[in-house]
Protein backbone atom coordinates (compact mmCIF):
# COMPACT_ATOMS: atom_id res chain seq x y z
CA UNK A 1 0.00 0.00 0.00
CA UNK A 2 2.62 2.26 0.86
CA UNK A 3 4.37 1.21 -2.26
CA UNK A 4 1.76 2.25 -4.18
CA UNK A 5 1.01 5.56 -2.69
CA UNK A 6 4.73 6.47 -2.87
CA UNK A 7 4.27 5.35 -6.73
CA UNK A 8 1.15 7.58 -7.13
CA UNK A 9 2.87 10.89 -5.35
CA UNK A 10 6.06 10.12 -7.31
CA UNK A 11 3.89 10.07 -10.73
CA UNK A 12 1.75 13.33 -9.98
CA UNK A 13 4.68 15.64 -9.10
CA UNK A 14 6.67 14.24 -12.57
CA UNK A 15 3.05 15.55 -13.74
CA UNK A 16 2.91 18.03 -12.46
CA UNK A 17 5.26 20.64 -14.58
CA UNK A 18 3.63 19.29 -17.45
CA UNK A 19 0.13 19.66 -16.23
CA UNK A 20 1.40 23.47 -15.43
CA UNK A 21 3.08 24.04 -18.72
CA UNK A 22 -0.55 23.37 -20.17
CA UNK A 23 -2.65 24.74 -17.95
CA UNK A 24 -0.64 28.35 -18.21
CA UNK A 25 -0.54 28.48 -22.05
CA UNK A 26 -4.16 27.20 -21.97
CA UNK A 27 -5.28 29.92 -19.55
CA UNK A 28 -3.78 32.02 -21.06
CA UNK A 29 -1.90 32.82 -17.90
CA UNK A 30 2.05 32.47 -18.96
CA UNK A 31 2.28 36.10 -18.17
CA UNK A 32 1.05 36.58 -14.30
CA UNK A 33 0.50 40.84 -15.05
CA UNK A 34 0.34 42.52 -11.61
CA UNK A 35 -0.20 46.08 -10.92
CA UNK A 36 3.03 47.40 -11.52
CA UNK A 37 5.24 44.51 -12.96
CA UNK A 38 4.76 41.30 -14.70
CA UNK A 39 6.44 38.18 -14.50
CA UNK A 40 6.98 35.50 -17.37
CA UNK A 41 6.08 31.77 -15.49
CA UNK A 42 6.14 30.35 -18.82
CA UNK A 43 9.80 30.98 -19.03
CA UNK A 44 10.78 30.43 -15.61
CA UNK A 45 8.85 26.74 -15.76
CA UNK A 46 10.42 25.50 -19.45
CA UNK A 47 14.13 27.22 -18.29
CA UNK A 48 14.18 25.41 -15.08
CA UNK A 49 12.87 22.28 -15.40
CA UNK A 50 14.91 21.54 -18.78
CA UNK A 51 18.01 22.64 -16.78
CA UNK A 52 17.41 20.58 -13.73
CA UNK A 53 15.18 17.80 -14.79
CA UNK A 54 14.49 17.50 -18.54
CA UNK A 55 12.93 14.40 -19.00
CA UNK A 56 9.87 15.23 -16.87
CA UNK A 57 9.34 18.40 -19.68
CA UNK A 58 9.69 16.86 -22.69
CA UNK A 59 10.59 19.05 -25.64
CA UNK A 60 7.96 17.98 -27.52
CA UNK A 61 5.51 19.45 -24.63
CA UNK A 62 7.51 22.93 -24.36
CA UNK A 63 6.25 23.35 -28.65
CA UNK A 64 2.90 22.05 -28.13
CA UNK A 65 2.80 24.42 -24.90
CA UNK A 66 4.28 27.77 -27.13
CA UNK A 67 1.58 27.17 -29.78
CA UNK A 68 -1.11 26.97 -27.47
CA UNK A 69 0.36 30.25 -26.30
CA UNK A 70 0.02 31.89 -29.68
CA UNK A 71 -3.45 31.25 -30.34
CA UNK A 72 -4.63 32.49 -26.99
CA UNK A 73 -2.88 35.63 -27.30
CA UNK A 74 -3.65 35.94 -30.96
CA UNK A 75 -0.38 35.72 -32.27
CA UNK A 76 1.18 34.15 -35.50
CA UNK A 77 1.85 30.40 -34.47
CA UNK A 78 5.20 29.72 -34.21
CA UNK A 79 6.78 32.87 -31.87
CA UNK A 80 6.53 31.82 -28.28
CA UNK A 81 7.25 28.60 -29.28
CA UNK A 82 10.47 29.22 -30.81
CA UNK A 83 11.30 31.17 -28.18
CA UNK A 84 10.22 29.01 -25.29
CA UNK A 85 12.93 26.51 -26.96
CA UNK A 86 15.52 28.96 -27.14
CA UNK A 87 14.89 29.45 -23.41
CA UNK A 88 14.98 25.27 -23.46
CA UNK A 89 17.83 25.62 -26.00
CA UNK A 90 20.11 27.63 -23.55
CA UNK A 91 19.19 25.63 -20.35
CA UNK A 92 20.35 22.11 -21.94
CA UNK A 93 23.60 23.85 -23.11
CA UNK A 94 24.13 25.28 -19.10
CA UNK A 95 23.27 21.84 -18.32
CA UNK A 96 25.97 20.31 -20.54
CA UNK A 97 28.92 22.83 -19.29
CA UNK A 98 27.94 23.09 -15.74
CA UNK A 99 28.57 20.56 -13.09
CA UNK A 100 27.57 22.07 -9.85
CA UNK A 101 23.69 23.01 -9.25
CA UNK A 102 23.30 26.45 -7.14
CA UNK A 103 20.62 29.08 -7.19
CA UNK A 104 23.43 31.95 -8.72
CA UNK A 105 24.77 29.97 -10.96
CA UNK A 106 21.05 29.51 -12.88
CA UNK A 107 20.03 32.62 -11.96
CA UNK A 108 22.89 34.47 -14.01
CA UNK A 109 22.61 31.46 -16.49
CA UNK A 110 18.91 32.88 -17.26
CA UNK A 111 20.31 36.29 -18.61
CA UNK A 112 21.64 35.23 -21.63
CA UNK A 113 18.56 33.00 -22.19
CA UNK A 114 15.96 35.61 -21.62
CA UNK A 115 18.13 38.05 -23.96
CA UNK A 116 18.13 35.26 -26.98
CA UNK A 117 14.64 34.36 -25.99
CA UNK A 118 12.98 38.31 -26.29
CA UNK A 119 15.43 39.23 -29.31
CA UNK A 120 13.67 36.45 -31.08
CA UNK A 121 10.50 37.26 -29.65
CA UNK A 122 11.05 40.53 -31.49
CA UNK A 123 12.39 39.80 -34.48
CA UNK A 124 9.56 37.46 -35.27
CA UNK A 125 6.80 39.99 -34.16
CA UNK A 126 8.79 42.78 -36.22
CA UNK A 127 8.76 40.80 -39.48
CA UNK A 128 5.00 39.73 -39.01
CA UNK A 129 3.97 43.03 -38.80
CA UNK A 130 2.80 43.00 -35.06
CA UNK A 131 3.22 46.35 -32.84
CA UNK A 132 4.68 45.50 -29.10
CA UNK A 133 4.87 47.67 -26.03
CA UNK A 134 8.27 47.01 -26.44
CA UNK A 135 8.72 48.79 -23.12
CA UNK A 136 6.60 46.61 -21.25
CA UNK A 137 8.83 43.77 -23.01
CA UNK A 138 11.84 44.95 -21.55
CA UNK A 139 10.07 45.40 -17.66
CA UNK A 140 8.84 42.28 -18.05
CA UNK A 141 12.32 40.56 -18.97
CA UNK A 142 13.69 42.56 -15.84
CA UNK A 143 11.38 41.27 -13.86
CA UNK A 144 11.02 37.65 -14.40
CA UNK A 145 14.68 38.05 -13.95
CA UNK A 146 14.08 39.46 -10.55
CA UNK A 147 11.44 36.87 -9.34
CA UNK A 148 13.44 33.56 -10.51
CA UNK A 149 14.40 32.42 -7.37
CA UNK A 150 11.17 32.94 -5.94
CA UNK A 151 10.23 30.38 -8.45
CA UNK A 152 13.31 28.42 -8.14
CA UNK A 153 12.48 28.07 -4.56
CA UNK A 154 9.18 26.42 -5.32
CA UNK A 155 10.05 24.19 -8.24
CA UNK A 156 12.81 22.62 -5.98
CA UNK A 157 10.14 21.65 -3.54
CA UNK A 158 8.71 20.65 -5.52
CA UNK A 159 11.59 18.37 -7.31
CA UNK A 160 12.42 17.14 -3.60
CA UNK A 161 8.68 16.11 -3.06
CA UNK A 162 8.91 14.25 -6.36
CA UNK A 163 12.45 12.47 -5.00
CA UNK A 164 11.34 11.42 -1.58
CA UNK B 1 42.07 26.71 -28.67
CA UNK B 2 40.90 24.39 -30.61
CA UNK B 3 40.25 21.92 -27.94
CA UNK B 4 38.42 24.82 -26.37
CA UNK B 5 36.31 25.30 -29.56
CA UNK B 6 35.78 21.10 -30.28
CA UNK B 7 34.09 21.29 -26.79
CA UNK B 8 31.89 24.33 -26.63
CA UNK B 9 31.12 22.17 -30.23
CA UNK B 10 30.37 19.07 -28.66
CA UNK B 11 27.92 20.83 -25.54
CA UNK B 12 26.06 22.93 -28.27
CA UNK B 13 25.86 19.49 -30.45
CA UNK B 14 24.75 17.58 -27.44
CA UNK B 15 22.11 20.17 -26.12
CA UNK B 16 20.11 21.28 -29.34
CA UNK B 17 20.63 18.12 -31.74
CA UNK B 18 21.14 15.00 -29.46
CA UNK B 19 17.98 13.59 -28.51
CA UNK B 20 17.78 13.49 -24.16
CA UNK B 21 16.72 10.49 -22.16
CA UNK B 22 13.01 9.66 -22.81
CA UNK B 23 13.05 13.03 -25.10
CA UNK B 24 11.16 12.05 -28.65
CA UNK B 25 12.39 15.15 -30.49
CA UNK B 26 15.53 17.19 -30.58
CA UNK B 27 15.57 20.78 -30.22
CA UNK B 28 17.02 21.54 -32.98
CA UNK B 29 14.27 19.83 -34.92
CA UNK B 30 11.53 21.61 -32.88
CA UNK B 31 13.25 24.77 -33.72
CA UNK B 32 13.19 24.20 -37.35
CA UNK B 33 9.16 23.63 -36.50
CA UNK B 34 8.81 26.73 -35.15
CA UNK B 35 10.02 28.61 -37.85
CA UNK B 36 8.49 26.55 -40.94
CA UNK B 37 5.42 27.40 -38.84
CA UNK B 38 5.81 31.30 -38.79
CA UNK B 39 7.25 31.13 -42.22
CA UNK B 40 3.30 28.94 -42.65
CA UNK B 41 1.28 31.88 -41.10
CA UNK B 42 2.43 34.29 -43.88
CA UNK B 43 0.96 31.60 -47.02
CA UNK B 44 -2.98 31.92 -47.47
CA UNK B 45 -3.45 28.86 -48.97
CA UNK B 46 -6.48 26.60 -48.63
CA UNK B 47 -4.71 23.68 -46.89
CA UNK B 48 -2.89 25.60 -44.17
CA UNK B 49 -5.78 28.05 -43.74
CA UNK B 50 -7.79 24.87 -42.65
CA UNK B 51 -5.40 23.61 -40.33
CA UNK B 52 -5.20 27.03 -38.55
CA UNK B 53 -8.58 27.05 -38.47
CA UNK B 54 -9.15 23.82 -37.22
CA UNK B 55 -6.18 24.12 -34.70
CA UNK B 56 -7.37 27.71 -32.98
CA UNK B 57 -11.15 26.38 -32.65
CA UNK B 58 -9.80 23.37 -30.95
CA UNK B 59 -7.42 25.51 -28.53
CA UNK B 60 -10.34 28.11 -27.72
CA UNK B 61 -12.44 25.35 -26.62
CA UNK B 62 -9.66 24.04 -24.04
CA UNK B 63 -8.97 27.37 -23.14
CA UNK B 64 -12.66 27.92 -21.91
CA UNK B 65 -12.60 24.46 -20.27
CA UNK B 66 -9.52 25.22 -18.55
CA UNK B 67 -10.67 28.56 -17.49
CA UNK B 68 -13.05 27.27 -15.43
CA UNK B 69 -11.37 27.40 -12.12
CA UNK B 70 -9.80 30.37 -12.21
CA UNK B 71 -13.05 32.04 -13.61
CA UNK B 72 -15.25 30.16 -10.71
CA UNK B 73 -12.51 31.87 -8.24
CA UNK B 74 -12.13 35.07 -9.91
CA UNK B 75 -16.06 35.19 -10.16
CA UNK B 76 -16.21 34.34 -5.83
CA UNK B 77 -13.49 36.89 -5.30
CA UNK B 78 -15.92 39.44 -6.83
CA UNK B 79 -18.84 38.56 -4.30
CA UNK B 80 -16.71 38.95 -1.07
CA UNK B 81 -15.64 41.77 -2.77
CA UNK B 82 -18.94 43.18 -3.36
CA UNK B 83 -20.12 42.02 0.40
CA UNK B 84 -16.95 44.00 2.19
CA UNK B 85 -17.94 46.82 -0.10
CA UNK B 86 -21.52 46.88 0.69
CA UNK B 87 -21.58 50.48 2.76
CA UNK B 88 -19.30 52.90 0.93
CA UNK B 89 -21.18 51.40 -2.13
CA UNK B 90 -24.02 52.06 -0.44
CA UNK B 91 -22.88 55.39 0.61
CA UNK B 92 -21.39 56.19 -3.18
CA UNK B 93 -25.25 55.44 -4.80
CA UNK B 94 -26.76 57.78 -2.02
CA UNK B 95 -24.14 60.70 -3.30
CA UNK B 96 -24.62 60.18 -6.87
CA UNK B 97 -28.65 59.64 -6.84
CA UNK B 98 -28.84 63.03 -5.18
CA UNK B 99 -26.30 64.57 -7.76
CA UNK B 100 -28.55 62.65 -10.49
CA UNK B 101 -31.80 63.86 -9.75
CA UNK B 102 -30.18 67.39 -9.48
CA UNK B 103 -29.07 67.06 -12.64
CA UNK B 104 -32.00 65.28 -14.48
CA UNK B 105 -33.74 68.58 -16.30
CA UNK B 106 -30.58 68.64 -17.62
CA UNK B 107 -29.95 65.11 -18.96
CA UNK B 108 -33.54 65.31 -20.21
CA UNK B 109 -32.65 68.12 -22.95
CA UNK B 110 -29.46 66.77 -23.49
CA UNK B 111 -30.76 63.21 -23.94
CA UNK B 112 -33.56 64.46 -26.72
CA UNK B 113 -30.85 66.52 -28.62
CA UNK B 114 -28.73 63.31 -28.68
CA UNK B 115 -32.01 61.34 -29.75
CA UNK B 116 -31.96 63.59 -32.74
CA UNK B 117 -28.50 63.21 -34.10
CA UNK B 118 -28.32 59.42 -33.06
CA UNK B 119 -31.59 59.18 -35.20
CA UNK B 120 -29.27 61.15 -38.55
CA UNK B 121 -26.76 59.32 -37.72
CA UNK B 122 -28.32 55.62 -37.52
CA UNK B 123 -30.31 56.06 -40.37
CA UNK B 124 -26.76 56.27 -42.60
CA UNK B 125 -25.89 52.64 -40.68
CA UNK B 126 -29.13 50.75 -40.37
CA UNK B 127 -29.48 51.39 -44.56
CA UNK B 128 -25.70 49.76 -45.54
CA UNK B 129 -25.20 47.63 -42.65
CA UNK B 130 -26.62 44.07 -41.12
CA UNK B 131 -25.64 43.16 -37.81
CA UNK B 132 -24.98 40.02 -36.22
CA UNK B 133 -24.81 38.98 -32.50
CA UNK B 134 -22.14 36.97 -30.92
CA UNK B 135 -20.94 36.19 -27.10
CA UNK B 136 -17.31 37.24 -25.95
CA UNK B 137 -15.65 33.65 -25.77
CA UNK B 138 -12.33 34.10 -24.40
CA UNK B 139 -10.87 37.45 -23.02
CA UNK B 140 -7.64 36.88 -22.23
CA UNK B 141 -6.49 39.97 -22.27
CA UNK B 142 -2.94 39.49 -23.65
CA UNK B 143 -0.16 42.05 -22.49
CA UNK B 144 0.74 42.60 -26.02
CA UNK B 145 -2.29 42.01 -27.57
CA UNK B 146 -5.92 44.02 -26.57
CA UNK B 147 -8.10 41.57 -28.39
CA UNK B 148 -10.45 38.86 -27.54
CA UNK B 149 -12.39 35.46 -29.30
CA UNK B 150 -16.07 35.74 -30.12
CA UNK B 151 -18.35 32.65 -30.54
CA UNK B 152 -19.32 32.58 -34.27
CA UNK B 153 -16.73 32.57 -37.16
CA UNK B 154 -17.37 31.91 -41.33
CA UNK B 155 -20.04 29.79 -39.90
CA UNK B 156 -22.44 32.77 -39.53
CA UNK B 157 -20.36 34.83 -42.55
CA UNK B 158 -18.09 36.54 -40.34
CA UNK B 159 -14.83 38.06 -42.24
CA UNK B 160 -12.00 39.78 -41.81
CA UNK B 161 -11.77 43.72 -41.35
CA UNK B 162 -15.72 43.84 -40.54
CA UNK B 163 -16.39 46.24 -37.38
CA UNK B 164 -17.14 45.42 -34.21
CA UNK B 165 -19.85 47.46 -32.18
CA UNK B 166 -20.79 47.09 -28.24
CA UNK B 167 -24.29 48.41 -28.78
CA UNK B 168 -24.22 50.68 -31.41
CA UNK B 169 -20.60 52.05 -30.43
CA UNK B 170 -17.42 50.97 -32.28
CA UNK B 171 -14.36 48.83 -30.74
CA UNK B 172 -12.69 47.27 -32.61
CA UNK B 173 -12.69 45.18 -36.17
CA UNK B 174 -12.15 41.46 -37.16
CA UNK B 175 -8.92 40.08 -37.47
CA UNK B 176 -8.90 36.54 -37.48
CA UNK B 177 -11.74 34.07 -38.46
CA UNK B 178 -12.27 30.60 -37.93
CA UNK B 179 -15.47 28.04 -38.52
CA UNK B 180 -16.81 29.01 -35.04
CA UNK B 181 -14.85 31.36 -33.64
CA UNK B 182 -13.21 34.95 -34.43
CA UNK B 183 -11.05 37.39 -33.08
CA UNK B 184 -11.88 40.87 -32.35
CA UNK B 185 -8.38 43.35 -32.09
CA UNK B 186 -9.79 46.30 -29.84
CA UNK B 187 -9.10 50.06 -30.79
CA UNK B 188 -6.96 50.38 -27.97
CA UNK B 189 -4.33 48.38 -29.33
CA UNK B 190 -1.19 49.49 -30.26
CA UNK B 191 -1.75 47.35 -34.18
CA UNK B 192 -5.24 49.08 -34.41
CA UNK B 193 -5.22 52.67 -36.62
CA UNK B 194 -8.98 53.63 -37.48
CA UNK B 195 -9.90 56.67 -39.83
CA UNK B 196 -12.01 58.92 -38.00
CA UNK B 197 -14.40 61.81 -38.00
CA UNK B 198 -14.47 64.73 -35.64
CA UNK B 199 -17.38 66.25 -35.02
CA UNK B 200 -18.32 69.73 -35.30
CA UNK B 201 -15.29 70.74 -36.47
CA UNK B 202 -15.23 67.86 -39.09
CA UNK B 203 -11.83 67.14 -39.39
CA UNK B 204 -10.39 63.90 -40.52
CA UNK B 205 -7.36 61.62 -38.26
CA UNK B 206 -6.53 58.77 -37.48
CA UNK B 207 -7.29 56.96 -34.07
CA UNK B 208 -4.41 55.09 -33.08
CA UNK B 209 -4.73 52.43 -30.35
CA UNK B 210 -1.64 52.67 -27.49
CA UNK B 211 -2.38 49.25 -25.45
CA UNK B 212 -3.05 50.00 -22.01
CA UNK B 213 -3.78 53.60 -22.41
CA UNK B 214 -6.53 55.57 -24.18
CA UNK B 215 -6.36 55.88 -28.24
CA UNK B 216 -4.94 59.29 -29.41
CA UNK B 217 -6.12 61.28 -32.39
CA UNK B 218 -3.37 61.57 -35.10
CA UNK B 219 -2.57 63.32 -38.51
CA UNK B 220 -4.83 66.37 -37.14
CA UNK B 221 -4.96 69.02 -39.30
CA UNK B 222 -1.92 71.83 -37.61
CA UNK B 223 -4.53 74.74 -36.69
CA UNK B 224 -6.73 72.51 -34.90
CA UNK B 225 -9.65 73.86 -33.29
CA UNK B 226 -10.77 70.22 -31.16
CA UNK B 227 -12.33 70.64 -28.05
CA UNK B 228 -13.03 68.64 -24.74
CA UNK B 229 -15.91 66.79 -25.25
CA UNK B 230 -16.00 66.59 -29.37
CA UNK B 231 -17.80 63.41 -30.75
CA UNK B 232 -15.64 60.98 -32.65
CA UNK B 233 -16.98 58.78 -35.42
CA UNK B 234 -15.81 56.53 -38.05
CA UNK B 235 -15.19 58.11 -41.40
CA UNK B 236 -15.96 55.43 -43.48
CA UNK B 237 -12.64 56.79 -46.03
CA UNK B 238 -10.97 53.83 -45.71
CA UNK B 239 -14.12 51.87 -47.48
CA UNK B 240 -14.13 49.25 -44.95
CA UNK B 241 -16.29 50.45 -42.17
CA UNK B 242 -19.40 52.53 -42.30
CA UNK B 243 -19.05 56.11 -41.74
CA UNK B 244 -20.83 57.82 -38.36
CA UNK B 245 -20.40 55.09 -36.15
CA UNK B 246 -19.43 56.17 -32.66
CA UNK B 247 -16.61 55.95 -31.12
CA UNK B 248 -16.05 58.28 -28.04
CA UNK B 249 -15.51 62.11 -27.32
CA UNK B 250 -12.00 63.71 -26.97
CA UNK B 251 -10.55 64.31 -23.56
CA UNK B 252 -7.11 66.89 -23.93
CA UNK B 253 -4.67 66.29 -21.20
CA UNK B 254 -1.72 67.67 -21.31
CA UNK B 255 -1.37 68.79 -25.24
CA UNK B 256 -2.22 65.05 -25.82
CA UNK B 257 -5.21 64.32 -27.45
CA UNK B 258 -6.81 61.35 -26.31
CA UNK B 259 -10.20 59.50 -27.10
CA UNK B 260 -12.53 58.37 -24.13
CA UNK B 261 -14.51 55.07 -25.80
CA UNK B 262 -18.24 55.13 -25.43
CA UNK B 263 -18.08 51.47 -24.40
CA UNK B 264 -15.41 50.46 -21.16
CA UNK B 265 -13.85 47.74 -23.46
CA UNK B 266 -12.86 45.58 -20.30
CA UNK B 267 -16.79 45.03 -19.92
CA UNK B 268 -18.19 43.84 -22.96
CA UNK B 269 -20.28 40.41 -22.83
CA UNK B 270 -22.06 41.08 -26.21
CA UNK B 271 -21.21 42.46 -29.36
CA UNK B 272 -22.34 43.08 -32.84
CA UNK B 273 -20.68 42.25 -35.73
CA UNK B 274 -21.93 44.61 -39.10
CA UNK B 275 -21.81 41.88 -42.08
Amino acid sequence: MAYIYKQIKYKFFELLPVLLLFFISLSGNSIVDLKFFSINVHYILVYYWVLRKPQILGYGYIFLSGIISDVIFGFPLGINALSLLIIASVAAYIRVVTVRVTLVNDWISFIPALLFANFIYFFSLYFSNYSIDYLYLFKNSIFTFVFYPILWGIFSMMLNLSKS
Amino acid sequence: MDTNREDIGIAIRSALIDKGTKQKFSLFVLIILSIIFIFIETIETKPFNFFRIFLKDIIYRGSIAVSIPSKSFGNFTDYVKEHVNLYSNYSQLKKENEELKNNISKTDFLELENTQLRKLIEEQIASSSNLVSARVMLDKQSPYLNSFVINIGSNKGIKNGMAALDGKNFIGRIVDVNFFSSRVLLISDLNSKISVLIEPSAYHAILSGHGRNKPTLEYLPEKHTIQNGDKVYTSGQEGIFSPGIPIGEVIIENNFITVLLFSDLSQITFINIIL
